[in-house]
Order: C-alpha cells, then sequence, then structure tokens
C-alpha cells in the first residue's frame, strides 16, 4: 500500500515536475535519480558502500558522446554505453567484492581515479580538462520538453526494472548479504556473486543515467567522472534516505535544488551542503524519506487521537 | 548402517599449535552423534572444518563417499548439509517468514531466471515456510522482525533456517547455548524429533543432553580424539573423567 502511494506521487512529480523547476534542472533530476535509486540496491539494500559510481557514470556519459560524435544514432548509443557499463562493472566488481568494507571501498576509489586519469589525459578522444563537446540531440529531442519527456520515460523504465528485482528473491537476497552475510552464506548463497550482481545492477543503470547525461548541455565535463561526483551520488541517496525504494529521489530532487538556490546566493554554498549533510547524518539516519515517514505517522496517530477524544466528548454529551 | 559423513585424520593447525590433531570419526545415517570435550578440546575448529568455514591443515571430508574437503560452505547446504551456529544467527532486520522463505528458495530454486521472478510466484515455498515455521512453534510471530523476537525464539528461527534447507545431515553447534532451563527442555525435544527425520551431528556442552539424545559420542580433549562409544561407554570411561576432570 505505501508502495502505491509512492508510485501515485511519483507519476504526480513527473507532471508537475517541469512546472516547478526548469526544464534543465528536473531532467537532471530524473537522470541523478536513476543513478541515486540505483545505487541504492547496492548501499541500501546489499549494504556495500562504493566511492566509483561516477566511473559508470562519466565513462558511459563518454562512450554515449563519442558515438553521437561519430553519427551513430542515440538509440544505438544508449544501449552500447549502458552495455559498456555493465562489461566494465563485471571486470572492476570481480576485484573489488574480494574485499569488504573499507578495503571495499578503497577499490573503487581507486578504480575510479584509475578511470579518470584516463580522462584526463587522453586529450584527443576525451577532450581532457576541457571536456567532451558538440554532442548535439537528435532532432525528436532538440527541445527542452521533449528532451524531459523522453528522460522521464526512461526513468520510468529504470525505476519499474529496479522495483522489479527489489521486490524479487533477488532482492531478498541483497537483504540477507546487508543482514548477515555469514549466514547467508551457510544457507546456500554465494555471497561474493551475489555482490557482483548487485554491484553490476547499480553500475549499469548509472550508466545508463550517465548515457543521457551527455545530452542535458550537449557535452561531458570531465568532473562528471571525477570521485567527487561518486561522494555527490552518495550524498544525495543517503541525503534521500536508504530505507526506502523512491528514498534517494527525494535526496536528489534536495540536493539539486539546494545547491542550484544556495549557488546563486553564495559563492561558498558548499559549506552549507555540508552543514545539512552533518546534520542529517547525526539526526536523521534514514534521511529525509524517513523523517517524512515519520512526520506522516506523528500526524496520523495525533489526529486519530483528537478524532477519539470527539467521539468520547459527543458520547458524554449525548 | 550406512555411514553418511567420514572423517579422516582431519589436523588444523595454526602456526605450531595444533587446534585439532588426526581426528576421524565415522556418522551413521539415521543418528545423533556427538562430539564432546572440555572448554579449548578443538570442537569448533573440528566443527567449522567440516562445515567448510576453515580449511584443513590435513585429512579428508567425505559427504556420502564424496570428497567435500575444503569445499566452500555455500555449497554445502544444496549437497545435503545444513549448519545451525552456536551464536544466534538470523537476519535481524527480516521477518520470521523471510528468514525461513530465503533459506528454503536457496536450495529449491530451479534455475538463475527464479531470482528474477516475483516473489507471489512461489506457492509451494510460501506453504514450506509457513508449515517449518509451526513446527519450531514460531507460527504467531512470522511476520515479526527476527529482532523483535526472545532469545529462546531466536534459537527456534535459527533451527528453522537451517531445516529450510530441506537437509540429510545436520550440523548442530550448541543449539542450546545460552537458552533458559525451559527452552533448553523444548530444543531437546526438538532435536529429538528431528534425529526420526536427519542425521544429526552434535556439538554439545551440556553433558545430560548429550547423554539423553545421543547414539555415539566423541570425545575430543586437546585437539585429540581420547574416546568413543556409546553414553554409557562414555559415562564410565577413566580417560573422559580425567579429561573433564583435568587429570593427565
Amino acid at each position: 500500500m505505501k508502495n502505491k502511494y509512492s508510485f501515485i506521487a511519483l507519476i504526480i512529480f513527473l507532471f508537475v515536475g517541469p512546472f516547478l523547476f526548469p526544464n534543465a534542472t528536473i531532467t537532471e533530476m530524473l537522470i541523478f535519480g536513476i543513478v541515486a535509486i540505483s545505487t541504492n540496491i547496492m548501499l541500501g539494500y546489499t549494504g556495500m558502500l562504493s566511492f566509483g559510481q561516477a566511473l559508470f557514470f562519466g565513462t558511459s556519459a563518454y562512450i554515449s558522446g563519442l558515438m553521437l560524435l561519430s553519427g551513430f544514432p542515440l538509440f544505438l548509443a544508449i544501449p552500447v554505453a549502458t552495455l559498456g557499463s555493465f562489461i566494465i562493472s563485471l571486470f572492476i566488481g570481480y576485484f573489488c567484492v574480494k574485499r569488504e568494507g573499507l578495503y571495499f571501498i578503497c577499490l573503487t576509489f581507486a578504480f575510479n581515479q584509475m578511470f579518470y586519469f584516463i580522462a584526463y589525459v587522453w586529450t584527443e578522444v576525451t577532450g581532457g580538462e576541457d571536456g567532451l563537446v558538440g554532442v548535439e540531440r537528435p532532432a525528436y529531442i532538440d527541445t527542452q520538453l521533449t528532451f524531459y519527456i523522453f528522460t522521464a520515460i526512461m526513468f520510468l523504465f529504470a525505476v519499474i526494472a529496479l522495483y522489479k528485482i527489489v521486490t524479487s528473491p533477488l532482492g531478498l537476497i541483497f537483504k540477507l548479504i546487508r543482514e548477515n552475510a555469514s549466514r547467508a552464506e551457510a544457507i546456500g548463497y554465494n555471497v561474493r556473486f551475489y555482490k557482483l550482481i548487485s554491484f553490476s545492477i547499480a553500475s549499469t543503470f548509472t550508466g545508463l543515467a550517465g548515457s543521457l547525461y551527455v545530452l542535458i548541455h550537449s557535452m561531458v565535463p570531465i568532473d562528471q567522472i571525477h570521485w567527487l561526483k561518486s561522494g555527490d551520488i552518495i550524498f544525495m541517496t543517503l541525503f534521500g534516505g536508504v530505507g526506502s525504494f523512491l528514498g534517494p529521489l527525494i535526496g536528489v530532487v534536495g540536493y539539486i535544488w539546494l545547491s542550484d538556490t544556495f549557488s546563486i546566493i553564495w559563492a561558498r554554498w558548499p559549506l552549507i551542503m555540508g552543514v545539512i549533510f552533518a546534520i542529517v547524518v547525526l539526526y536523521f539516519r534514514g534521511g529525509v524519506s524517513e523523517l517524512l515517514e515519520n512526520l506522516f505517522k506523528k500526524y496520523k496517530s495525533i489526529s486519530r487521537k483528537t478524532e477519539h477524544e470527539q467521539n468520547i466528548k459527543n458520547t458524554k454529551l449525548n | 548402517m550406512n555411514k553418511i559423513l567420514k572423517i579422516q585424520n582431519l589436523t588444523k593447525n595454526f602456526g605450531n599449535i595444533s587446534a585439532v590433531s588426526n581426528v576421524s570419526i565415522e556418522v551413521e545415517e539415521g543418528t545423533i552423534h556427538s562430539i564432546i570435550g572440555p572448554n579449548g578440546a578443538g570442537k569448533s575448529t573440528f566443527f567449522n572444518m567440516i562445515s567448510g568455514v576453515i580449511p584443513p591443515s590435513e585429512g579428508n571430508v567425505y559427504y556420502k563417499d564424496k570428497d567435500i574437503t575444503g569445499f566452500e560452505s555455500y555449497k554445502l547446504p544444496h549437497m545435503g548439509i545444513a549448519k545451525c551456529f552456536q551464536i544466534t544467527n538470523v537476519f535481524p532486520k527480516l521477518t520470521v517468514r523471510e528468514n525461513v522463505w530465503a533459506s528454503i528458495f536457496s536450495c529449491s530454486h530451479k534455475s538463475k531466471i527464479d531470482l528474477f521472478k516475483s516473489m507471489n510466484d512461489f506457492e509451494t515455498i510460501d506453504k514450506e515456510t509457513k508449515k517449518i515455521i509451526t513446527d519450531v512453534g514460531l507460527s504467531h510471530k512470522i511476520d515479526d522482525k527476527a529482532e523483535e523476537l526472545s532469545h529462546g525464539q531466536q534459537r527456534m528461527l535459527e533451527m528453522a533456517i537451517t531445516l529450510g534447507a530441506k537437509p540429510d545431515l545436520l550440523l548442530l553447534d550448541e543449539p542450546t547455548q545460552g537458552l533458559a532451563p525451559e527452552a533448553t527442555v523444548e530444543m531437546t525435544e526438538l532435536i529429538r524429533k528431528l534425529s526420526k527425520k536427519y542425521t544429526i551431528l552434535l556439538i554439545e556442552h551440556k553433558m545430560h543432553i548429550v547423554m539423553e539424545i545421543s547414539k555415539i559420542i566423541t570425545v575430543l580433549n586437546f585437539g585429540e580424539k581420547i574416546e568413543e562409544g556409546s553414553p554409557k561407554q562414555i559415562k564410565n570411561s577413566k580417560k573422559v573423567q580425567d579429561a573433564y576432570l583435568g587429570r593427565k
């Protein structure tokens, strides 16, 4: 039931969003929404913290951008870039899931920086520090609105696919690993294999988002593959809340809106974001989504109490 | 009688220290075979080598005549060996139903495609889940999170998870550890009931339980097998009495 309401709210958001935010902003929110929701499969559901998701986002954006620049159609560029992320995630994930905790984080971070430096020095292909520029959108999505609609469709496809995963036995296995990996192994699950699957799912969908990102500003800035972007992804996911499926989307909307707003007001805006992040981590471990859920529950219990008191009063009067 | 598990010269060395040295046992199908010994006798190391948690330095483990020495622990449930842990080891934030469901699914799903189906597509697993939960007396807690259960109930859940693998051989590592007297009686009864269906290799500290329910008892001391026999033989063994009283 809770999920039903969440999905209704999501559909409403997709329709109302373009009236609340500029088209480019809402499109960016949906793209990072795919990233955060898929990252949550790995972070919230499986309990693996990766500092290397920008690797897949950036690499996929480069593949997609290069293919479009070479004259390939968008409908080939997106699947190839996404498939590229999947293959890279299998290769990198194979090594990363051999380690746990801090060592896993360090490995993902190291691979991320490795790819960043490749992009940085391979100037003739990636554009180096200037980024990959001049990527044009196909005619059928050349306005901001049509591109938003196109992104919204891709977003819905990704959300439905990811929801199918978390409500399948595979989603349950991810939760087993998060809760108690050694017990999951003892009842017959190859924990390393399933961690790799979780890592690949998150990275593949992050890649899908990266392949769309190149179309927003017709370029791939090099910072999209930097580890700081991986940090942003973690921030957005935690800010929204890892305890629910759509929670990370709230984090994305909040993060992008806040950073857009504060960056106009004050040049040192990351300082404010840092304070907000510290408050969320210290006092709202479940993120904004949990905070909203608790407020809703409180409101419901108060209104139920008032109703009950009113009923007693009425009975006495009668 | 058929020997379901044969362990030959199992040894585990940690540097110069030998935790288990040259231990051989054979477990008869359909019986309760217990391993006992004073603290530090090497019972848990021995158990962990059989269940694939740590690889042995020497020796072999044969299950149904197949050499399973050093197999990764996740492979064992698929062969019919399930393990119940010494320390309560459940999935705390998941419901009782999910805990048991996942265990049954692990050994009964046929292909990787099943992983992506809806959880509602597995009617047989749902029925089996309910049955096992009822068998261990937790049907009234089926939708509660495991962390909300009492310690005794968590031990029962632990047993239910183990049974979910539908094993032929049950490895039980001190199943009554930390249980209140009444819960210990319940657990003993459950083990007795289970022995009609499964072969059980039991490690247990509480002597009266071991003596009451075992067919064969192996006694370890300082990593070596010092005695083996029926409960009566073990009770009367001077070697065992010496080991427990610390006499050399």
